[in-house]
This record gives C-alpha cells, sequence and structure tokens, in this order.
C-alpha cells in the first residue's frame, strides 16, 4: 500500500511529499496498534433458554397489561375479554412454570458458568 | 360478533357505489380548463423532463412555442384526441405525459390493478389461513395445573392496572 | 493532500476487507479475541473515511482546483456553507459522504456491541460487506481525488446554482442519512437470520433503528419536496420524478414494516414477511441509488451518466441471493406462533395496511420503470409522468386513510361490534358533517374529479382526526379515573408510558395535516403579465402593483429583482421581491420566489424574466392554498416520531420484574429491559 501511495504521490514539492508519507504511515500504524493492541475482550455467548423465556414473560405480560386497558377503554365484551384473559394467562402460567423449573434444576450460579 | 362483518361489509358496498357514482358524473369538463387540462397530459420537450404548463425555467423557448401549438390546435376546433394526436405525430409518444390506454401501453395501467387485486386475495388467503392455524406456543406446560393456578394468579397480580 | 485521500480511501477499504474476513472467522471459529480486533477494525474505518470525507472538504476550502471534482463542484467565490455541501454535490463526493455515513452508522453499532454481543458481531459482518461494495466504487469507480486533466485552472466551474440554497445544504445529508440508516436495520435482520436468533429482542432493536432512518427519510423528502417548491418555482412540490420515486419506495416499505412489526413483537406473526419488508427496504434503497445515478430513466435531476450502473446491478443481484440463501436454509425458523383470532383485530388492520402500502409501492415502481420496459418490448420510449402516478396512488392513499381512521379503534385479537359502532358514530357524523359543509361551501365534488378527491382526502383527515382524539380522550380517561387525576393528566401520562403507540398516533395526525395540504392541489391556479412601473395584476383576492425593478451584482451572481406592493381588500399588506439570478461561474439562471404563506393560502411569485422586446419584466403569480400545512404537518410528524423514539415511563404501580439474577448475560441486562418494554404496542 505505501508503494502504491508513493506511485500515487508525485507532489510538486519534494518536502511536502515526504511529510505527507510521514503523515499516512503515522495513521495507518495507529490504527492498526489500536487494532491488535490487547485488551479485554467481551465474551460473546449463546442466548440460553432462560433468558429467551424472561424476555417473553415480559412481552406476554405486557399484553396482558393491554388487554385489560383496551377492556377499559371499552373496546372488548366481557365475555371476549374474559377468554382472551384466560388463554393470555395460561401461556404467561406455562413460560413462568417453565422458568421455574430451569432455574431449580440447573442452580441459578452454574448458568454464569455455562 | 355475526353482525360486524355484515355491516362492515354493507358500508363498503355503499362506498364504492357513492364514489363510482361519483366518478361517473366527475366526467365532464369546464372549457376554461380545457387547456389546463391537456396541457398537463403534454410534457416540455425541452429536456427538462416537466409537464408543458410546469416548465419554467428560464428562457425556454421551446414550451412556449408548444404552448402556442396547443392554442392554436384548439381554436381550430379539434377534439382532445387530435390535439394529442397531433403533438404525437410531431413528438413522438414521449410527448404525452402518461401512457395511453392502447396497446402495449394499457399493461401499465392494468398491472396496478391486478397486483392490487392479487395482494387483496393473498391477504383473504392469509387471513384464513391464520386462523385455522394451531397456535406454536413459546413455552409448553411443565408441571402440574394446580401449580400452573399459582402461575396464574401471578401473571394477573402483576398485569394489574 | 489529494494522495493523502486516496491513501485514507485505500486504507479504509484494507480495514473493511479485514473487518469482514476476520469478522466471518470469529464467527464461525467462536474466537473472541479475534471478534474484537474486527470490532475494532470497523471502528478504524470510521476514522480512515472520516479523514478522507474531512480531506475533500479541506480541498474545497483550499481551492485545490488539481481535484477533477473540485473543479468541478466548487469555485472560489462559493460562500463556505457551500463548499461545505460540495462534498455531497457530485457523484463522487456523494459516494464517498455515502461511505462515511455508513461507516458512522457502523461506529454507533460497534460502540454499542454490548447490547447483544453475538448479535452484532453478526451484524458488524453484514455491515463490513455493504462498505467493502461502496470503498469499492470510490476506490476503483468513481474515485473523488481523481486528479484533472491538463493544466490546473485558476477557478472551478462552480456548484450547480439549483444547489445554492441552505435547503439544499440539509437536504441531501438528510436523504443519505436515511437511505444509509436503512442498512442499519437490513444487517440485524440478516444477522438474526443467520444465526437463527432465539425471540424477538433483535427485532426491538430493529425497529428502533429503521425508525431513526425512516424519520431522516422523511425529513429528506420533504425537504427535499421543500426545496423543490421554493427554488425550482414552478408552483408544486412534487413531480414524481424519479429521482423523487426513488425516495419514496423504500420509505413506503419502511413504512409497512414499522406497522408489521408490532404483529411480530406482540403475537409473533408476519415473521417471514418482515425478514422481507427489511430486505426489500434496503434493496429499494440501493436500487434507489442506482436509478439516480446510472443514467437508466431520465430526470430532472439525476447524476452526470456514469459507469457505476453495473457494480449496482450486481451488488443487488448478490445481495438478493445471500437473503434468498440464508432465508430458504433457515426459514423454518421463521414459523408464526400464534392464530388469528378475530377478522375485527388490529391484526388484520396491519395487514391490510401492508397491502395498500405493498401496492403503493409497486405502482411507484412500476411507473418509474415502464418507460424502460416500454421501450424494451415496443422500441420506443413513453412518459410516465404526475397523471399516470396521481391516477394510480390517490385512491390507494384514500383507502390507506380509511384504515388509519379505523385502525385506533380495533383492538388486539378481537373487537367487539357494538364497541367499534360506539366508537366510530361521533367521529363519522363529524366527518360527514364537515364534507356537507364543505360541499355546500363550493367544494362540488360532481364538478371536478379532483374536487372530489380534494373533499374525500379532507373529510376521511378529519375522520382520522376525530377517531385518534377519541382514542386519546378514552385512553386518558382511564388512566385519569385509575389515578384519581384529570383527563389531560392522563393523557399525557398514557403518551409517556406507551409512547410508541401515542406517539404514532401523533405521526399519523401529521399525516392527514399533510394529506389536507395535497387536498388544496385541486384549487391552485395561476396567472402571468407583464408588469410595468404602476401596473397591477390580480389574483384572487390579491392585487399586485409594480412598485419597481432594480438589478445589483455580487460576486458570485449578478441578480435583477421586481419590487412589487400587495394588496389584499384594498389593503396593503406586504412588498414582496421575487428575483431571478445569473451565477457567473457555471454561466446559468435561477430563480429566487417571493412566497408570501399563510395558512388558509401561499401566494407565489416568480421572475420569470424580461420581455426582449420592451424590457419589462414578467411576473407569473400563483396561489396555492393549503401548502403551509404540507410543512406544518412534516413538523408533527417529526415529533410524533421523536416522541416514539423515546423509551416508556413505568407506571408506579407496576413492580420491576424480573428479579436480576446473576446470569451469564448479566452485563446486558438494563439495556435489554429498555427496549423490551418500550416494545408494547
Amino acid at each position: 500500500m505505501i508503494a502504491l501511495l508513493q506511485m500515487q504521490a508525485t507532489p510538486p514539492d519534494g518536502t511536502g511529499g515526504s511529510f505527507l508519507i510521514f503523515v499516512a504511515v503515522l495513521f495507518a500504524v495507529a490504527v492498526f496498534f489500536y487494532i491488535f493492541k490487547p485488551s479485554r475482550t467481551e465474551h460473546a455467548v449463546e442466548k440460553t433458554r432462560l433468558s429467551f423465556l424472561y424476555e417473553r414473560k415480559e412481552q406476554t405480560f405486557e399484553n396482558l397489561r393491554d388487554l385489560n386497558f383496551e377492556y377499559k377503554a371499552g373496546k372488548l365484551s366481557d365475555a371476549d375479554f374474559s377468554s382472551m384473559r384466560d388463554s393470555m394467562e395460561q401461556e404467561a402460567a406455562n413460560i413462568l412454570a417453565e422458568i421455574e423449573q430451569i432455574e431449580h434444576d440447573t442452580g441459578i450460579r452454574q448458568e454464569v458458568t455455562a | 360478533m355475526r353482525i360486524a362483518p355484515k355491516m362492515l361489509h354493507r358500508w363498503a358496498m355503499l362506498l364504492l357505489f357513492a364514489s363510482a357514482l361519483l366518478l361517473v358524473g366527475a366526467s365532464g369538463d369546464r372549457t376554461g380548463q380545457r387547456f389546463d387540462r391537456l396541457g398537463h397530459n403534454l410534457m416540455c420537450e425541452c429536456g427538462c423532463g416537466q409537464v408543458l404548463l410546469e416548465c419554467n425555467h428560464v428562457g425556454c423557448s421551446t414550451s412556449e412555442q408548444m404552448r402556442q401549438e396547443l392554442k392554436l390546435s384548439m381554436a381550430r376546433g379539434d377534439s382532445d384526441e387530435v390535439v394529442l394526436a397531433g403533438f404525437v405525430a410531431k413528438y413522438g409518444p414521449a410527448v404525452l405525459s402518461a401512457p395511453t390506454t392502447t396497446g402495449f401501453n394499457r399493461v401499465a395501467w392494468i398491472m396496478p390493478v391486478v397486483i392490487f387485486l392479487a395482494a387483496l386475495g393473498a391477504a383473504v388467503v392469509v387471513i384464513r389461513t391464520w386462523k385455522r392455524r394451531a397456535p406454536r406456543p413459546a413455552s409448553d406446560p411443565v408441571g402440574a395445573p394446580e401449580e400452573l393456578d399459582e402461575f396464574r394468579r401471578r401473571a394477573r397480580e402483576e398485569t394489574k392496572l | 493532500m489529494p494522495q493523502l485521500g486516496s491513501f485514507t480511501l485505500l486504507l479504509g477499504l484494507a480495514l473493511s476487507v479485514y473487518a469482514f474476513v476476520a469478522g466471518l472467522f470469529a464467527i464461525v471459529r467462536n474466537d473472541d479475541r479475534l471478534s474484537e480486533t474486527a470490532r475494532r477494525a470497523g471502528i478504524a474505518v470510521f476514522l480512515a473515511v472520516t479523514a478522507a470525507s474531512a480531506l475533500l472538504v479541506y480541498a474545497a476550502f483550499t481551492n485545490d482546483f488539481s481535484v477533477d471534482y473540485i473543479r468541478q463542484h466548487s469555485n472560489r467565490a462559493l460562500p463556505g456553507a457551500y463548499k461545505f455541501a460540495a462534498l455531497w454535490s457530485g457523484q463522487e463526493g456523494s459516494l464517498l459522504f455515502w461511505c462515511w455515513l455508513l461507516a458512522t452508522y457502523g461506529l454507533i453499532l460497534r460502540l454499542r456491541h454490548k447490547v447483544d454481543t453475538r448479535l452484532v458481531a453478526h451484524a458488524s459482518v453484514v455491515i463490513s460487506a455493504v462498505q467493502i461494495f461502496f470503498l469499492l466504487l470510490v476506490n476503483f469507480a468513481a474515485h473523488p481525488f481523481a486528479l484533472g486533466t491538463g493544466t490546473i485552472p485558476a477557478d472551478g466551474n462552480g456548484l450547480n446554482p439549483l444547489l445554492q440554497y441552505p435547503e439544499m445544504v440539509i437536504h441531501p445529508p438528510m436523504l443519505y442519512l436515511g437511505y444509509v440508516g436503512m442498512t442499519v436495520p437490513f444487517c440485524f435482520a440478516l444477522a438474526a437470520l443467520i444465526m437463527k436468533y432465539p425471540g424477538e429482542k433483535w427485532i426491538h432493536i430493529t425497529r428502533r433503528w429503521t425508525m431513526v432512518g425512516w424519520l431522516f427519510l422523511t425529513c429528506g423528502i420533504f425537504l427535499g419536496s421543500y426545496w423543490a417548491y421554493k427554488v425550482l418555482g414552478w408552483g408544486g412540490w412534487w413531480g414524481w420524478d424519479p429521482v423523487e420515486n426513488a425516495s419514496l419506495l423504500p420509505w413506503l416499505t419502511g413504512t409497512a414494516f414499522l406497522h408489521s412489526v408490532m404483529m411480530q413483537e406482540k403475537r409473533g406473526m408476519m415473521k417471514m414477511w418482515n425478514m422481507w419488508l427489511i430486505f426489500s427496504t434496503f434493496l429499494l434503497a440501493i436500487f434507489g441509488t442506482f436509478l439516480t445515478r446510472s443514467g437508466v430513466v431520465s430526470s430532472v435531476h439525476a447524476f452526470a451518466e456514469s459507469d457505476i450502473g453495473p457494480y449496482f446491478v450486481w451488488f443487488l443481484a448478490l445481495t438478493f441471493a445471500t437473503c434468498a440463501f440464508f432465508f430458504w436454509r433457515n426459514r423454518s425458523h421463521l414459523e408464526s406462533e400464534h392464530k388469528l383470532e378475530s377478522l375485527v383485530s388490529r391484526e388484520s388492520s396491519f395487514l391490510f395496511n401492508n397491502v395498500l402500502l405493498l401496492v403503493a409501492t409497486f405502482a411507484v415502481l412500476w411507473g418509474t420503470l415502464f418507460p424502460v420496459l416500454s421501450e424494451w418490448v415496443t422500441g420506443h420510449k413513453v412518459t410516465v409522468g404526475p397523471p399516470f402516478f396521481n391516477k394510480v396512488n390517490i385512491p390507494i392513499a384514500l383507502f390507506l386513510l380509511l384504515l388509519t381512521a379505523l385502525g385506533p379503534l380495533l383492538a388486539w385479537r378481537k373487537t367487539s361490534a357494538e364497541s367499534i359502532r360506539k366508537n366510530f358514530m361521533v367521529p363519522a357524523i363529524i366527518a360527514v358533517a364537515v364534507a356537507v359543509a364543505l360541499a355546500a361551501g363550493g367544494m362540488k365534488p360532481w364538478v371536478d374529479i379532483s374536487y372530489f378527491y380534494a373533499l374525500m382526502t379532507i373529510m376521511l383527515s378529519v375522520l382520522v382526526a376525530a377517531t385518534i382524539g377519541s382514542e386519546f380522550i378514552r385512553g386518558g380517561l382511564v388512566i385519569a379515573r385509575h389515578n384519581s387525576s384529570n383527563v389531560f393528566h392522563g393523557m399525557y401520562l398514557l403518551t409517556r408510558r406507551n409512547t410508541r403507540r401515542y406517539g404514532g398516533y401523533i405521526v399519523h395526525l401529521g399525516v392527514i395535516v399533510t394529506m389536507i395540504g395535497f387536498a388544496g392541489v385541486a384549487f391552485y391556479q395561476n396567472t402571468e403579465q407583464e408588469l410595468s412601473f404602476g401596473d397591477k395584476m390580480s389574483i384572487g383576492p390579491y392585487t399586485l402593483v409594480c412598485r419597481s425593478y432594480t438589478q445589483d451584482d455580487k460576486p458570485n451572481y449578478s441578480s435583477e429583482w421586481a419590487i412589487l406592493d400587495i394588496f389584499k381588500n384594498g389593503k396593503q399588506i406586504d412588498t414582496m421581491y421575487p428575483e431571478q439570478r445569473f451565477y457567473k461561474a457555471s454561466g446559468q439562471p435561477a430563480t429566487i420566489v417571493a412566497n408570501r404563506s399563510t395558512i388558509m393560502e401561499d401566494l407565489y411569485l416568480v421572475y420569470t424574466g424580461k420581455n426582449p422586446e420592451n424590457g419589462r419584466p414578467i411576473i407569473k403569480a400563483h396561489l396555492n392554498p393549503l401548502v403551509w400545512w404540507i410543512w406544518a404537518g412534516a413538523h408533527l410528524i417529526l415529533v410524533g416520531t421523536i416522541i416514539a423514539l423515546i423509551p416508556n415511563m413505568q407506571a408506579k404501580s407496576r413492580k420491576q420484574s424480573p428479579p436480576d439474577k446473576p446470569r451469564s448475560l448479566s452485563d446486558d441486562v438494563a439495556e435489554r429491559r429498555a427496549p423490551v418494554e418500550a416494545g408494547t404496542d
């Protein structure tokens, strides 16, 4: 790349040219140092089933809150509301149960090393 | 729940009829607007890519000349078709600001309608499949039903408004 | 200095390639150390491209006419702001600017990698690939630092006068921010698909990024039409030009995505559809760039024809193939989780919204490309101009307005017919009453089709406003009852707690205000007249009296203008100065429109030049009703989108959940929760 630069750089005056090359090299060296400098790296982990379930729990709860709100705003009939609430609560309960089970089975501490 | 689709349907039909009637009624033309209307059916040929009556760049002689031609043709008492055909004969088919409804140009008008109908049909099919579909829950039930009751109670408690 | 610029561009390319290759290997071999170097290389790309952009701007400011690009797009007398704008005024510079924006988005993405390290690692490989493409372009196809041939001239050719307006300094960056911004959701979507990301968190991230891109794109489109209105001097603000259409295409699919994404977040539905909506939005953004720059279609403001077209075709094909491949391989991951309970639900309204937006996208794309198709099939070119697009798109827009009115009344899953009837009755009566009043007031829909459309637009807009208003009041009352406060406080809390839904409603209000502005088109009128000293002309309720005309000479341009006194009902209300300039460096004339904008109408005056026979100035006057509403609506859309981007406030009664477990993901739990809770619509 430096060679390529020198080919391109046929500066009008010699001093300006060597200054430019100096700046370019300095910039490149700084960049390479930045990239390969050893440092603390973030450990990329696979997402666990547990954290997925927590996400889902949050969403299901949010949907339930929203259902309550829409009901109070008068958009749902009583029958629709109670049947939908039942099915959504069932969904939430399943998620909560699985969370409980995983946490019980594995123990929270093990998760850290997983 | 029975009534709603029926009602929506009735409303939609009413709306359709009303707009169709209005569209038929709206086809009349005021004489004073004829120049304006025809002028918007033509493009300026100076290369500006604008509608004839909207070409405004300074010192454009082409648009001025074309407007005069339009006025002349209208003054001769030519029908709309003859006026436009005259321009097509002189400047080529690209002088019209929209595709005609003849020949291959018909495809330009038909396709959006076809796509609209196809998309609508697809949406109906999709809705039907969605209604039939068996839900695929994120989490399968584990544990005893009475245990789940406790979780259900917790869910209701936490999501009270 | 140009040599240094070339060097930084090459360096940027090398770093992008490294970020791509190393990132890829790091993912395959699960190597954290390598992944970190790839991330840092991505950050370094930003430094290199920033340096290159800065050097080009430096060349513009130092009048370095040895660089061909500066020679073509600047001159010594050009004011500073426009020298800065020279960066995006031409093909090569704007591609460099594109690279820089992409590198900036890449920087933000990589700095925020703790949101989800693995997902971001995948996404940054994708963004590196896009970056490589654009850096290849500036390095080998459209080099901004290419040196001019022959002797270095004393002055440059100057910037196109049409671009020498303040709006033009800000319009392209906004549009590009939007275009390039659509790359980020694309990267996340493709990344999530490739890694079969479990759950919908990626969609929360993607949705926010799409909103950001959408916001900029919207601003860019509105600024563009504002510029067209203020500068081009033809009295209109949208011409269905291929370049305008190109910006509208990703906007339409992006809008569709922002609606249908809620289906996925809330119900786990439409996953495949959403994936393709993001893919299409990105592909259309690139396709728009291709249209603008390749000379495939003729346009008022396309860039000079160039040979970069094939590069874009290959890139589009490759991108499409990549998307299709991974979609095919991992499609089972995108299966739906819920069924549709009822036709009368928010879900089905979103589906129809998507149908309409996609049909509009198709119609615009089809109309834009039909001349090319026609030439290919029949051998001669035809023009597809405003009449086509208006005829096809206005009915679609009206149906969309109707859906916008109905949407808020529908609850998720199922809505009772009783509640729709109850909630729809009052808005419908208000809307019909307004329509009847307008028809009685002279807007007779049977006289002209444009009157019919205008009336329908205003009626449906009122309907939308009424349903949204009632939705705010109803929700406000629920909260007020619960907190025992008043309805206004309730409405405020409502918006704070669900910024996306109520911010979205504000965006809808902005849209209808804009629509009312569009409806004014039916009543535009104009007249042209020669005006000598003391001459009068009249348009609508206004009378224009020519007080004087004069001229001036400045370093960058010479100009002449008229001084007109404006009278309304016999009283002088204003003095206006329509002007014409002649730019010296480029040898091109330009008009400076004088516009007097009120909430009801714009009086828009153009100095069209002098009659060559008697030297008298010719003034063209336009009377354009309701244009003010277009720009007012744009501001409202802006405000609404910003509100929607603010994270939700928690209700006090709500418990904090879950108790933070020291999980392996504990680092990002805090950040993770914010988007999850924001996504409650």
